[in-house]
């Protein structure tokens, strides 16, 4: 599967990328993209199986880029990983059409639990 | 009466979220300290949260010697010698996730500005207005610091906030 990390901290996509293998999530084709504006791009050309999305970024922010996917027709499964976890953004990107939201700091646990549906082990 | 007015009281929440992000980034236990920050090269992110309820802004700062920092980046990039744009990445996210959960605690209705980070000498001297909490970690002190209506120049903020703040002023 090909699963696209879209955050514009560099180290925070290389931590997103060693939580999906320690939580069991190996094998797969990693790509990265830096804000919401380049990831809507990547995912209209390289068809990944899934989106982990930071929330807050320049260019285009997360919730953004899953609307616009949203938009049109794109129901490639989505899962914000951000800083912000409050009740009202959880509440927001399950209304915008997002498989879940993972607040930092977590641990590989949180991503078993959300993403265990949709990656193969 | 603001979001802002009650930090004192959240004094124990923020400790622990300095203490929990540390402890999570770097893999190791952290705790709550009652140091300054050593003279020295220090490593700052900065950004702002702003309460859409009430229109008030406060700066979240988070403060690392760089020895630390270039751990901390070291730890988060897999490499055994980070650039400076390594540390400066790693510390913008650490001051993301510590300014993304105070958000997250003090208010709802609320937007987070985008971090920035520098390295510097001198740390210029915050408000007294200020709260601050401190922890170790590795044997080097972290210092989160929160400061209600700090000026906010200098900060981006998220697209969508761009807009909203034009239709505001229009």
């Amino acid at each position: 599967m090909k699963i696209l990390v879209v955050d514009d901290s560099k180290a925070m996509r290389m931590i997103v990328v060693r939580t999906l293998r320690q939580a069991g999530f190996s094998g797969h084709d990693v790509v990265e993209a830096e804000n919401g504006k380049e990831g809507l791009d990547l995912t209209q050309s390289i068809k990944p199986g899934l989106v982990l999305s930071d929330w807050n970024m320049p260019e285009m922010t997360g919730i953004e880029f899953l609307r616009a996917l949203r938009g049109s027709g794109d129901s490639t499964p989505f899962c914000f990983v951000t800083s912000e976890g409050s009740d009202e953004m959880r509440t927001t990107a399950e209304a915008a059409g997002a498989l879940g939201l993972i607040a930092k700091p977590f641990t590989e646990d949180a991503f078993r639990d959300v993403l265990g549906s949709v990656v193969p082990s | 009466m603001t979001t802002f007015d009650d930090l004192v009281e959240a004094q124990d929440e923020l400790d622990a979220i300095v203490i929990d992000v540390l402890g999570s980034i770097l893999g190791e236990e952290a705790a709550p300290a009652h140091l300054d920050l050593p003279d020295g090269q220090v490593a700052t992110a900065r950004l702002a949260i702003h309460d859409e309820g009430d229109d008030t802004f406060a700066v979240v700062e988070v403060r690392v010697g760089i020895a630390l920092a270039r751990v901390m980046a070291g730890r988060m990039m897999f490499v055994a010698d980070p650039e400076d744009d390594d540390v400066l990445d790693a510390v913008a996210e650490l001051g993301n996730i510590c300014g993304g959960n105070v958000k997250s605690l003090l208010c709802q209705h609320a937007r987070l500005s985008l971090p920035s980070a520098e390295i510097g000498s001198g740390l210029p001297a915050l408000s007294g207005a200020s709260v601050r909490v401190r922890a170790v970690v590795l044997g080097h002190l972290v210092e989160l610091a929160v400061t209600p209506g700090a000026p906010i120049e200098g900060l981006d903020w998220p697209p969508a906030a761009v807009d909203e703040e034009l239709e505001r002023q229009t």
